[in-house]
């Protein structure tokens, strides 16, 4: 569903991507693995058009999208939930659900998105009138998760979601990304937390200091390995 | 204090006129992040447009009124195209320094077209004040109150009803979530600096009909009253602003009557400097600044 060949980012003259390859395979979950400033971040918002990447090929069903605007990129059915949420602080928890919806039209789907989110995460229909910027962090990835849902997105990318959640608050979020993908939403995950990320992916890579350097199912390799590779970037000693 | 309550009741009409400069200010510097100095001058460039066309045409109140909008509007996007569209995120300061120089730009223009350092301008209504009891009310003020009030009227529903605004609300908010949801960032950038220059053109025809006058001071004027207006109310609050113009303009007229007309201006800074001191994000924002501070806890 998702195809990335090639991929180079910099930011000026330092490249973070150098040359990266993976795809996406639709209805699954797809896991990104790697140590701090591997260049997980700087994937992901390539991939979601607001980098542009300085060569390589970003295909979605086929379609070329590298180049494209983050709001086009949008419309052809991609979301983030990006690092660190970036719920719109000043916003109510209602206000950030209809910006999600920003690309669409239908007010009535909207409206009925709107209360499905509500019936799938009722701490945000407990506080729908609070301004978001005053959520608990894991109140606020729930948004975080919500609003990139009401774009009605066909591939939802997520950059570490567990990031400084407690390890319940952490639990919640991984089952709901298995209810996600049951109903059918393919997705690509950026985690540190290599024990939950290996427990619900299909698929993973491991990305180290700006290229995937390793590709598998989980269980296949050593997952202590793995784990440690991810944390600590054995590579980088070797590099 | 019928003299108190006559000098509110002038406060509130004058500052009304304030509270749009403020509020195309604050839309400008709530979605740039960036100041706009030559948003005074923007103004006065239309002013000069509508003053020109009433000189040399002879046309009616109501065509100036457009005119003065319509090239505010204009001269915004020339100001948005030359300092703020070139430089990307955080070059903050280029684009002050750029809307300074456009400034100066536009005194020199206007001072070209019409050589006169005064001239007249159109009144939107003339007649005696009406009297209710020991108040008056001048129609030049009830009117520009009237039609300020419609105006941010209208500005809150299209901020809260139209795709346009959710757009720019968001890009107030946080500019990099906005991208995320797919807000067309620069086209959306563009014409909320159109709507900004807009509002601040029509505040500028209110204030230059009151004063049936029109110097190229008057983009120094603007620039200094709106930034006063909204630093008072809260630096990119869009209620902040309104509350910030309308304070502005009854503590002057207050001050105006205990002290006579020459220390308006003098008071107006002081002001300034005594919010900042007291209420660093200023009189809304405030509160705004309190929440930032526990949303940057949290992240
Ligand atoms: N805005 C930026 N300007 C310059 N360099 C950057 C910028 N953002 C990231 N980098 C650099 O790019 C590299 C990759 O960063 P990135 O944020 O993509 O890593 P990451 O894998 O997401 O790390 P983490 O696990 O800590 O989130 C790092 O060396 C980082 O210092
Ligand atoms: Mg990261």
């Amino acid at each position: 569903m998702l195809q990335v060949s090639d991929v180079e980012t910099a930011y000026g003259k330092i490249k973070a991507l150098k040359g990266v390859s993976l795809s996406a395979a639709k209805g699954r979950i797809t896991c990104l693995l790697g140590p701090n400033g591997a260049g997980k971040t700087t994937l992901m918002y390539t991939i979601a058009g607001i980098l542009r990447p300085l060569r390589g090929s970003i295909r979605l069903d086929g379609q070329e999208i590298a180049g494209l605007t983050s709001a086009a990129i949008v419309s052809r059915g991609l979301a983030l939930v990006p690092e660190n949420r970036l719920v719109f602080p000043q916003m109510s928890v209602k206000e950030n659900l209809e910006a999600g919806a920003y690309r669409r039209k239908d007010a009535a789907g909207i409206a009925e998105d709107i209360a499905r989110m509500y019936a799938r995460f009722p701490r945000l229909q407990e506080r729908r009138e609070q301004l978001a910027g005053t959520l608990s962090g894991g109140e606020q990835q729930m948004l975080a998760v919500a609003r990139a849902l009401m774009s009605r997105p066909r591939i939802l990318l997520m950059d570490e979601p567990s990031l400084g959640l407690a390890p319940m608050i952490v639990e919640e979020v991984f089952s709901i990304i298995k209810s996600l993908n049951r109903d059918g939403v393919t997705i690509f995950l950026v985690e540190q937390n290599a024990h939950m990320a290996l427990g619900v992916a299909h698929h993973f890579y491991l990305m180290e200091q700006g290229r995937v350097t390793f590709s598998g199912e989980p269980g296949k390799l050593a997952e202590d390995e793995v784990i440690q590779r991810a944390y600590l970037g054995t590579r980088r000693a070797s590099a | 204090m019928i003299d108190i309550i006559q000098n509110t009741v002038d406060g509130v009409m004058i500052g009304s006129s304030y509270a749009l400069l403020a509020l195309g200010f604050t839309l400008i510097f709530g979605t740039m992040r960036r100041l706009n100095l030559a948003y005074g001058p923007t103004i006065m460039a239309g002013a000069y447009l509508g003053t020109y066309a009433f000189l040399a045409l002879d046309i009616g109140v109501l065509p100036v009124a457009l005119l003065v909008v319509a090239g505010a509007a204009v001269a915004g996007l020339y100001v948005e195209r030359l300092c703020f569209r070139p430089f990307g995120e955080g070059a903050a300061i280029a684009s002050m320094i750029s809307s300074f120089a456009v400034w100066m730009q536009i005194e020199e223009a206007a001072s070209l077209a019409l050589p006169h350092h005064l001239n007249a301008f159109p009144r939107l209504v003339s007649g005696q004040p009406i009297t209710v009891g020991p108040f008056f009310f001048r129609l030049d003020h009830l009117a520009m109150l009237a039609v300020a009030a419609a105006a941010a009227a209208l500005v809150h529903v299209v901020l809260h009803r139209t795709r346009f605004g959710l757009g720019v609300r968001t890009l107030i908010d946080h500019r990099r979530a906005a991208e995320l949801v797919g807000v067309p960032v620069t086209h959306t950038l563009t014409l909320a600096f159109l709507l900004a220059c807009a509002i601040g053109g029509l505040a500028g025809f209110l204030i230059a009909a009151s004063e049936a006058q029109i110097t190229p001071m008057f983009g120094m004027w603007a620039t200094t009253k709106g930034l006063i207006a909204m630093m008072i109310g809260g630096l990119g609050s869009v209620p902040g602003a309104i509350m910030g113009g309308l304070a502005l303009g009854v503590i002057e007229a207050q001050a105006q009557w205990l002290f006579g007309p020459q220390v308006r201006d003098l008071i107006a800074w002081g002001v300034l400097f005594a919010v900042l001191a007291l209420w660093p994000g200023g009189l809304l924002g405030g509160r705004q600044v309190a929440e930032q501070q526990a949303v940057q806890r949290r992240v």
